[in-house]
């Protein structure tokens, strides 16, 4: 049964060895996030040739702090989107985890304790996002639309809208400050957080459900799989990576609001679309993220040394994320788009 | 066909249904059900729509519990609580929106629940490897492993979820409307890869609307008619127009059982 030699195999048999062969580089590839490479590539060479600040190591160092917590949320919300749900409130657990973390900090818990805490925080909420959805059935959306208004308020709630300031003698306030070859620890995090990403993504059983789960759930739950489980455990790491990215966020800034963070879930969403992750769910890139964050960030340290108007950067942000989805559907999307569209005339 | 095979007549029954019925609310969808499966056999199961041919698989799938009747598996009373129970039973079903997910590629699918494994991450290559040979096995024709479901014809995918089933080994394999909407070439394709199925010694039971269908494959034909099991004939006695009238319940038939609904 197991002979894969087997010279009576015609040409109309196809033999195991050549079904089993990969297909080339070029075919594998995700084609939006190569259109994306190619746009942040552009842009970045732009910023390098119009500001020679840019390129200095001060600059590329500031712009990998900067990338940090888009990067660290992106990728957990890739895997989100992915499986076809969607995590808003994200923003509001940066918020609430950096604004809170500065509270227990200022009462007198150790370093370690919050540390632990902020991510049990950010865990916990991704994990009320994941129950409500995987196991009640509420739309992600409507779920996560509702604890982005309740996760903030709380937090505003318990600071009274005020910062927290953070004692510069604790580990945290030092964590924010620490630099490990010229990087920032949010940057190093943020590497770390995307290679775990990608070996999760495609090397283990939970990336291949979370794929599946957002191209037919139900086919992946005759498998055998519980559907259940795995999104939740989807929206509870994002949760996570918010709690993460929120404890790194006020440790750089020596303070925690919760005011900080807002609109900050669309910053990450924008990154991670960017990339080539479908919204439809099913098709997810962890490279695209790391790509798609850049770009964002790119834009606007760029703008800022060139010391444009700071109302610019968002205006040339959403203008280029509507040219690169567009760019994007036409390769591939777009001709279904038109069959779509004329059927139904 | 059936004679064709070893003839070990003895131990060679694999599935008895008897009296089977399940009721929905006060809809009674089985009303008492009969049906037999031999090794190596492939029977059709025809009958009308909402003659309840797709709930009386689901009832040997485990997906939906009976009420009243009896399961036998090589002669041993069963009861299916889950569908992971009928597995256990190796018993397979490929339904008609075959649980495939368009954006893995063929082997992901293929393995989808059970990919090996090397420490915590998925074994890619033995994937591919143990797919390709499933798949050359069963003559199925895709380019590669390594395609996308989505990017395959109607007829690549109704083979390689047929494959998925009988990776698993089953001693009964259940094929729900498998040549619906398919191009003639490929209808041949399946049919052909049903008959290599069997020739392997699974009993396979084939719900389809195309009659003709039948008569190129089955050895058996059991009629299903108001949730009742009503005719059940070998297919060299039958041609199409007795068939029609097996099914339709009109006055040509030459029951066998005779309905006494």
């Amino acid at each position: 049964m197991s002979t894969t030699q087997t010279p009576t195999d015609t040409e109309a048999a196809p033999s195991a060895q050549r079904l089993a062969r990969r297909s080339s580089l070029w075919e594998r590839t995700n084609k939006a996030t190569v259109v994306m490479a190619g746009v942040t590539l552009a842009v970045f060479v732009f910023f390098a040739v119009a500001d020679g600040a840019f390129l200095s190591f001060a600059n590329l160092s500031n712009l990998a702090t900067q990338v940090g917590p888009v990067l660290i949320v992106g990728v957990a919300m890739t895997f989100v989107i992915t499986a076809g749900q969607i995590d808003l409130s994200v923003g509001s657990i940066v918020a609430f985890v950096a604004a809170i973390s500065a509270q227990l900090l200022v009462a007198g818990w150790d370093s370690s304790l919050v540390m632990v805490a902020a991510l049990l925080m950010g865990l916990g909420w991704g994990l009320v996002n994941g129950w409500f959805t995987a196991y009640q059935g509420i739309p992600a959306f409507i779920v996560t639309l509702a604890t982005l208004s309740v996760v903030r308020g709380l937090a505003l709630f318990q600071t009274g809208g005020f910062s927290v300031p953070i004692a510069s003698t604790t580990f945290v306030a030092q964590l924010g400050t620490a630099k490990w070859l010229g990087f920032s620890a949010t940057a190093w995090i943020a590497l770390v957080v995307v290679v775990v990403g990608l070996v999760l993504l495609h090397g283990t059983q939970f990336g291949q459900y979370v794929i599946g789960i957002g191209a037919a759930a139900e086919s992946v739950r005759r498998a055998g799989v519980n559907v259940k489980l795995v999104t939740m455990s989807a929206l509870g790491f994002s949760g996570l990576a918010a709690g993460l990215a929120g404890l790194l966020i006020a440790a750089r800034l020596g303070s925690g609001s919760a005011n900080s963070a807002q609109g900050f879930e669309l910053t990450v969403i924008a990154a991670v679309v960017l990339g080539g992750t479908s919204l439809l769910g099913g098709r997810g890139t962890i490279v695209g993220t790391l790509i798609g964050a850049l770009l964002t960030q790119i834009i606007a340290n760029g703008l800022t040394l060139l010391s444009v108007s700071p109302y610019l950067t968002p205006i040339i942000t959403g203008t280029v994320l509507v040219l690169v989805v567009w760019i994007n559907l036409r390769g591939r999307d777009l001709a279904w788009f038109v069959q779509r569209l004329t059927r139904r005339a | 066909m059936t004679e064709g095979l070893p003839a070990d007549r003895t131990g060679d029954l694999l599935v008895e249904l008897a009296g089977i019925t399940k009721s929905y609310g006060p809809v009674k969808s089985l009303r008492g059900v009969d049906l037999t499966l031999r090794r190596g056999e492939v029977l059709g199961l025809v009958g009308d729509n909402g003659a309840g041919k797709s709930t009386l698989m689901k009832v040997l799938a485990g997906a939906v519990q009976h009420d009243g009747g009896e399961i036998r598996v090589h002669g041993k009373p069963v009861r299916f609580n889950s569908p992971s129970d009928a597995q256990a039973e190796k018993i397979g079903i490929v339904y008609q929106d075959l649980a495939l997910c368009d954006t893995l590629d063929v082997a992901s699918n293929l393995f989808l629940g059970r990919e090996p494994k090397r420490g915590p991450f998925i074994d890619r290559k033995a994937m591919h490897e143990q797919a390709a040979r499933i798949l050359a096995d069963l003559h199925v024709k895709v380019t590669s492993t390594h395609q996308e479901i989505g990017t395959l014809s109607g007829g690549q995918r109704q083979t390689v979820a047929i494959a998925r089933a009988v990776s698993f080994a089953p001693d009964v394999l259940i094929l729900d409307e498998p040549t619906a909407a398919l191009a003639v070439a490929e209808v041949e394709s399946v049919l052909k890869l049903i008959g290599d199925v069997a020739a392997q010694g699974v009993g396979v039971i084939l719900i389809t609307h195309r009659l003709q269908d039948l008569f190129r494959v089955c050895d058996r034909i059991t009629v299903m008619y108001e949730g009742q099991s009503v005719d059940d004939a070998a297919i060299v006695d039958l041609d199409i127009e007795k068939l029609v009238g097996l099914i339709t319940r009109t006055p040509q038939q030459t029951s066998t059982e005779g309905s006494r609904a």
